[in-house]
């Protein structure tokens, strides 16, 4: 072993880092060549050299290389705790469970699957102050929801496809999905192709209609490009084209579009920040929808690594959503025509919406993790970007916990 | 006013990262992006949870990926 | 955070795995596996097994190609790489030279040409017929030997293992071949001295490395002493003698695997700032004077 005998160390080095530290000023293993060395041979012998020690196999931990399948399998729980009120009353209340599973099937396939089960009590939410018959008071409703995907993995590009359902008493929705990924030789810019299918089949309780089902297709393209050492950015586009029955059967008078186009062009960016040991995560997405809701979101959290394998992580969603073309504004059944679309939900008006969270991490030995949140959800017509929210609805709140734990195997 | 949130969206972000440089990393350098936290996708069970939600108290949602099925929210 | 450590023995050397940011039964077990693995290319490889690699091509020289498996391919590409690199200087042919210099024997003694040159003519990379999946030694005698990459392969390996099982900080060090991951678990980097050529125990300088590695080569490992001059084991296979540019070359670099082909061939070259300059890493050279030379800019 090499020596470090400090007591006998002649005057040391200056210290520098090696290739490959973060934040370090170098950056690659850029020389500081001599006037002599700086027109001799560069280049390619270099990066061959490089290129074959990098060829043998095991000498670089997989999760540098993010397009490899993973050798380790995860296995995750984690309990929600949801509940939403408008002032003077509580309504929806929501438990809810869930599993998740990754697994290695060989070193280049994988598995995915999760399960979630909602227990849900409490009336939907009443928006409207002047809305009378309100739909189901108390009702517990219970919804079950898994998925499941398959990931074969290639020296330069993956291939997976899967399959969802979600399950509740009026409503059941089916759907499948495939994507492919291809990269860069460096595999540093990665893009993404996926297509998928859902139909859904809708059998309200209160037997307003009965046997009514939508399809709906999705198409997305996205890209993900490393910047640089600390940071990374991914831009998707969306085109999900759906038709069917739309209408709220809850709802009065409730009648809407039997087809729906949206348009979703989702950004984000994550940065690392050495001098804090924290990471910056940014996102925009941009909804066009062809019923007129469309709306702007932007997110952004900043994970803060701490002492002893905590980080905590502080969050902050804020979006303002257009009202969709056939919103009328309260009393119920203003602007009514027959025959047009119509609809008094408040998801559909103009407001603006402000989520603060705050999560907090710990790493434990062993590959096990824990993590608890909590976010505060507040829904506004004044809030909306540019003052022109819908006018004559209460303020919807929202909050819920979170509490996660995991085991990498 | 959409214009001008995702241009400030996008001011931000530059300003935030000092217009960060743009030097895609060898396979060496590549440690910091595999940290979790440096991950796009939020864990699975997190990320269903919370695009449920927002899709059920929200007029559209989406963007995030296909095929993931819907729920009665509506 | 406590660092674990687990010395152990293997190719005739004293190695160490440093492990952090685990309880010691959860590191014990990470490092167990990179151990085991240090042990399997050892008998893998070893020139001195029966049942092992290099002996089945070896014992093949002058007759038949030897298949071999992709982990071997992959190995000879590589020397192939370093072959070329350093136009001949590194030469996994090259073993041979042993019987010519016996830096073992009792009393010291330096080869004659002749029997330099009779071991010259079993040395040449550029001979060896390296085909898709198997590999042939044209002539009889001629000999293949990991040495010169196998130890720090295994060094590499090592650390990979030790990345999946969830080791975020490790020091691996295999017989002076270290190769580090994450740094220490307090967020300072690894602390790596480099063993001064002439004076037992003592440090001829520092460098600090969150992730890569660092190798050196010397003249004070092996050598002779015959009147009053010093034949290291740093043979030039193009010649068959000792080259005495430098006492130590230690690179920086990636990966193990790397920084060991790379500081073995800056030992042969005179030009070897030059070279390590163009191969874009970091070094210490010691010169034969003993004084330190690094890239520009660096001390």
């Amino acid at each position: 072993m090499a020596a470090t005998d400090a007591g006998a160390a002649e005057a040391s080095q200056p210290h520098h880092r090696a290739p490959g530290d973060a934040g370090a000023d170098r950056g690659d293993a850029v020389p500081r060549t001599t006037a002599a060395a700086s027109g001799a041979r560069r280049g390619p012998d270099a990066a061959t050299l490089l290129a074959a020690a990098l060829a043998l196999p095991g000498v670089m931990p997989a999760a540098a290389l993010a397009q490899t399948a993973p050798d380790q399998g995860i296995v995750a729980m984690r309990y929600f705790d949801y509940r939403d009120w408008q002032p003077g009353a509580e309504r929806m209340n929501v438990h809810s469970p869930s599993l998740y599973l990754l697994k290695p099937l060989s070193d280049s396939l994988s598995f995915e699957g999760s399960v979630v089960y909602d227990a849900m009590s409490g009336a939907s939410p009443l928006y409207h102050n002047t809305l009378s018959g309100a739909s189901g008071v108390g009702i517990t409703e219970y919804r079950t929801a898994g998925d499941a995907r398959i990931t074969k993995y290639y020296d330069r590009f993956a291939v997976g496809g899967g399959v969802a359902y979600s399950s509740e008493r009026d409503y059941l929705s089916r759907a499948w999905s495939v994507d492919l990924r291809t990269w860069t030789a460096d595999k540093n810019r990665t893009w993404a192709f996926g297509v998928g299918g859902a139909r859904d089949n809708i059998n309200p309780v209160n037997g307003i209609t009965q046997g009514r089902h939508r399809e709906t297709y999705d198409l997305l393209v996205g890209v993900t490009q490393n910047i640089n050492a600390n940071a990374v950015v991914q831009s998707n586009v969306t085109y999900t084209d759906g038709r069917g029955y739309y209408d709220d059967p809850y709802k009065p008078f409730d009648r809407r579009p039997d087809t729906r186009r949206v348009w979703a062009w989702l950004t984000r960016y994550n940065q690392y920040v050495p001098s804090a040991d924290a990471t910056l995560r940014l996102s925009y997405r941009l909804l066009l929808d062809s019923w007129g809701a469309n709306s702007s979101t932007i997110d952004a959290e900043w994970v803060q690594a701490l002492p002893h394998g905590f980080t905590v992580t502080p969050g902050l969603r804020y979006i303002t959503q257009q009202h969709a073309d056939f919103y009328r504004d309260p009393p119920l059944g203003n602007g009514l025509r027959p025959g047009q679309p119509y609809t008094a939900d408040t998801r559909l008006s103009a407001f603006g919406a402000f989520t603060p969270s705050v999560r907090l991490g710990k790493q434990f030995a062993d590959g096990w993790s824990a993590d608890i949140a909590m976010s505060v959800y507040r829904q506004k017509s004044s809030w909306h970007l540019g003052g022109e929210g819908s006018p004559g609805l209460l303020e919807f709140s929202a909050r819920w916990f979170e509490l996660g734990v995991q085991k990498t195997f | 006013m959409r214009r001008r949130l995702s241009l400030a969206v996008v001011s931000l972000a530059c300003a935030l990262s000092g217009c960060a440089a743009f030097a895609p990393p060898q396979p060496w350098e590549k440690g910091m992006l595999a940290r979790p936290d440096m991950q796009i996708d939020r864990p699975p069970l997190e990320a269903k949870a919370t695009q449920h939600i927002y899709t059920s108290k929200e007029g559209a949602g989406g963007g995030y990926g296909v095929g993931g099925g819907g729920c009665g929210c509506n | 955070m406590t660092i674990h450590r687990f010395p152990f023995r293997a190719m005739a050397a004293e190695h160490e795995l440093q492990v952090a940011g685990l309880d010691r039964a959860s590191a014990a077990r990470a490092a167990a596996a990179a151990i085991a693995d240090v042990h399997r290319i050892e008998a893998k490889y070893s020139r001195y097994t029966p049942d092992s690699v290099t002996t089945a091509i070896n014992r093949a020289a002058g007759r038949a190609a030897v298949p071999v498996d992709d982990e071997t391919l992959a190995l000879l590409r590589y020397a192939d790489q370093c072959w070329r690199i350093s136009d001949g200087a590194f030469d996994v042919t090259s073993g041979v030279l042993r019987r010519a210099w016996r830096f073992g024997a009792k009393p010291p003694r330096v080869p004659t040409v002749a029997e330099v040159d009779a071991a010259r003519a079993l040395i040449g990379w550029n001979r060896v017929e390296l085909g898709a999946h198997d590999v042939r030694l044209p002539t009889a005698g001629m000999e293949i030997d990991f040495g010169g990459i196998g130890k720090e392969y295994a060094a590499d390996r090592a650390a990979t293992l030790l990345a999946s099982h969830g080791v975020a900080h490790a020091l691996v060090n295999l017989g002076g071949d270290v190769r580090a991951l994450g740094g220490q678990p307090d967020g300072r980097p690894w602390r790596i001295g480099i063993v001064h050529p002439r004076k037992p125990g003592a440090v001829i300088g520092e460098l600090d490395v969150v992730d890569g590695a660092i190798a050196t080569s010397g003249d004070y490992q092996r050598f002779i002493e015959v009147d009053g001059a010093r034949y290291a084991h740093i043979l030039d296979p193009r010649t068959g003698w000792p080259v005495a540019h430098w006492q130590s070359a230690s690179v920086v670099a990636p990966v193990c695997t790397l920084a060991g082909s790379l500081a073995t061939i800056a030992m042969l070259r005179r030009d070897a700032p030059a070279f390590l300059d163009a191969q874009r890493v970091t070094y210490l050279l010691v010169d034969e004077k003993g004084r330190r030379v690094a890239p520009a800019g660096l001390s």
